[in-house]
């Protein structure tokens, strides 16, 4: 259930660049994992807390994504349909891939004084860690909420998820807006690879599980829709727990992936989500 | 966008050269057998690929998919039934033809990525299954087998016969890509790849023709994989059922040219040979060089080597130009 909060972050991210650039971002779990090796990096080097190098990894990614953006897809946007879908498998490959060469394949972890402590609340046991990333999670989530609602930016921003041609003669600047989503996305993405570090073996491949991961996440939700996308990381969240409850431990990441087909099948928009199809 | 390059004679009559060159091969080189049979098996495949994932625009990225199937089904028919490869070859293929026409008809209907975000979860769920139904799969060790019954009187393990029924695989390919790109199934299927709603206006039946073409890729796909089965005697879930498997075959499409007939075989040739020089300098991580492969084609070249040859023969003078290249 926990986890379904930072599965929310990875996913929410994935939903913005969906909505706004209608370009499925394959290397979204890639960048996660780039996200827990800085911040490895930064533990094991300057002995800098996990939660405190969120501060600089997030806005690496926003740098990072905004740079794949302005250099690799906007040249390409007006090609073929399956060229961006090519062009993020292709990051995403180069990603894992120069992790694997620079980190090797063995899992690496961190200890931190709280890494499997754990809190009582009206008598269930959480771990703190994980807590603490959906505390974190949340906080995020609101501030990204009323950036997209409350500023003009935000307008910019949904402005040109709904018409992106109506929004250019709004005078908003769509090229700038896509930069800044990937960007945003990205840093997302980073940022919850962060969160996740105390909590997790980090191993070059991880970003594959997770970019599958956010799939699930908001094709549950809808896709494009960061709401749903919540909702959606939630869900597989518990259905995760559930399934590990009943001791399928083994295939646990298989029942995403039913539940997902599923999904398609029944209500391709998602349950939550009104029909962009 | 690319253009289709369909061809006349010229195609035909190219694909009989490249078969006959095949089929010379052995002949030739019998040293390097083991390198001939991967050229050859993964052209099949990579064509196979080519008529969902070029000609119908329906980039898979969960090919893999049907690869593990074939080989799970054929090896495990013999294993645990008995029945060799003349029975079990079929059911493999049927096998894998059902699960692409379920597969499809689930997601077809949608449009955009979705069809690829499935393909991804479709190998990966029968990647899991695999590892996990110990009883039936032998689980993440895998499979292997030492003694095959000979299909009809020849020995599967000969390198040989490995090889020409490889070959047979990839005439079986190159056959059907290029009866489709002739026909007008092939112009129905650039039609919905092109603009799907133009084309439904046109009183073409989008879904229809998308699972023409998606079950016969997976059907060869399938025969396919149960080669490769008996090709590596070994196998394991993560490797049959592997990303990196279908980005392979994705790859070889893309660097030939997608939605060609020979571009696919074209690609499968330079990426395996490229493998092959550099197999000592990279290692583990060949996968990097596919990466850094994919971003340069999709943004320099979007049509591929042959679609890059094709520009340089139009400028050469017209005598010297090859019929197919017009």
């Amino acid at each position: 259930m926990l986890t379904g909060g930072v599965y929310a972050m990875v996913g929410i991210g994935l939903s913005l660049i969906f909505g706004v650039m209608r370009i499925v971002n394959f290397a979204h779990g890639e960048f996660m994992a780039v996200g827990m090796y800085l911040a490895f990096v930064l533990f094991r080097s300057a002995g800098l807390d996990p939660y405190v190098s969120l501060l600089c990894v997030a806005p690496a990614g926003l740098l990072l994504g905004a740079a794949v953006e302005r250099l690799l897809l906007a040249p390409i946007q007006n090609a073929a349909e399956h060229a961006p879908i090519l062009m993020t498998v292709g990051v995403g490959l180069i990603l894992s891939n120069v992790l694997l060469l620079v980190f090797g394949a063995h899992p690496e972890t961190i200890y931190t004084s709280y890494s499997t402590r754990t809190v009582r609340i009206f008598s269930i046991t959480l771990s703190l860690p994980l807590l603490v990333s959906f505390a974190l999670t949340v906080l995020v989530v609101a501030a990204l909420y009323l950036v997209l609602t409350r500023t003009d930016f935000g307008r910019a921003i949904r402005a040109s998820a709904q018409n992106r041609d109506a929004a250019e003669l709004q005078g908003v600047d769509t090229r700038f807006v896509r930069t800044a989503v990937f960007g945003i996305g990205t840093g997302l993405s980073m940022a919850a690879g962060v969160l996740l570090l105390p909590a997790l073996y980090v191993f070059p491949t991880i970003g594959g599980i997770f970019t599958l991961k956010a799939f699930v996440v908001t094709v549950l939700g809808g896709m494009g829709s960061v709401v749903g996308a919540i909702w959606g990381g939630l869900l597989l969240g518990v259905v995760e727990s559930v399934a590990a409850s009943f001791g399928a431990t083994g295939s646990r990441d298989a029942f995403g992936l039913v539940a997902f087909l599923l999904v398609l099948l029944v209500r391709p928009a998602g349950l939550f989500g009104r029909s962009r199809v | 966008m690319y253009k289709t390059r369909r061809g006349g004679r010229g195609t035909l009559g190219a694909i009989a050269a490249v078969l006959a060159a095949g089929a010379a091969y052995p002949l030739i080189l019998p040293r390097s057998l083991n390198f001939g049979i991967s050229v050859v098996l993964f052209a099949a495949l990579a064509t196979a690929w080519d008529l969902i994932g070029g000609w119908a625009g329906q980039l898979s990225l969960g090919h893999a998919a049907f690869i593990g199937l074939g080989a799970y089904v054929s090896t495990l028919l013999w294993t645990k039934a008995g029945l060799g490869f003349a029975a079990g070859l079929p059911l493999a293929i049927a096998a894998g033809v059902l699960l692409a026409l379920a597969w499809g008809f689930i997601t077809f209907r949608l449009r955009g990525a979705y069809f690829s975000l499935s393909s991804i979860a479709v190998a990966e769920v029968l990647r899991i299954l695999a590892n996990n139904w110990s009883s039936l799969t032998g689980g993440p060790e895998g499979v292997s087998f030492n003694d095959l019954p000979p299909l009809f009187g020849l020995d599967l393990f000969d390198r040989r016969v490995e090889y020409y029924a490889a070959l047979l695989l990839l005439a079986a390919a190159l056959l059907i890509a290029f009866r489709i790109g002739g026909s007008r199934a092939g112009f129905y299927l650039e039609a919905v790849r092109e603009d799907q709603d133009s084309s439904m206006a046109l009183g073409v039946d989008p879904l229809r023709m998308k699972l023409i073409a998606f079950s016969l890729s997976a059907a060869l796909t399938t025969a396919g994989g149960c080669l490769y089965a008996v090709y590596l005697s070994f196998f394991e879930p993560h490797g049959v059922f592997s990303l990196d498997l279908s980005v392979q075959l994705v790859l070889m499409s893309i660097v030939g040219g997608m939605g060609t007939v020979l571009g696919p075989l074209l690609g499968a040739l330079v990426l395996l040979a490229f493998q092959e020089a550099f197999r000592n300098v990279f290692q583990q991580s060949s996968l990097l060089i596919y990466g850094v492969l994919i971003v340069l084609i999709v943004r320099y070249a979007p049509d591929g080597l042959s679609g890059r040859l094709q520009l340089l023969l139009r400028r050469i003078p017209w005598p010297l130009r090859s019929p197919s290249a017009r």
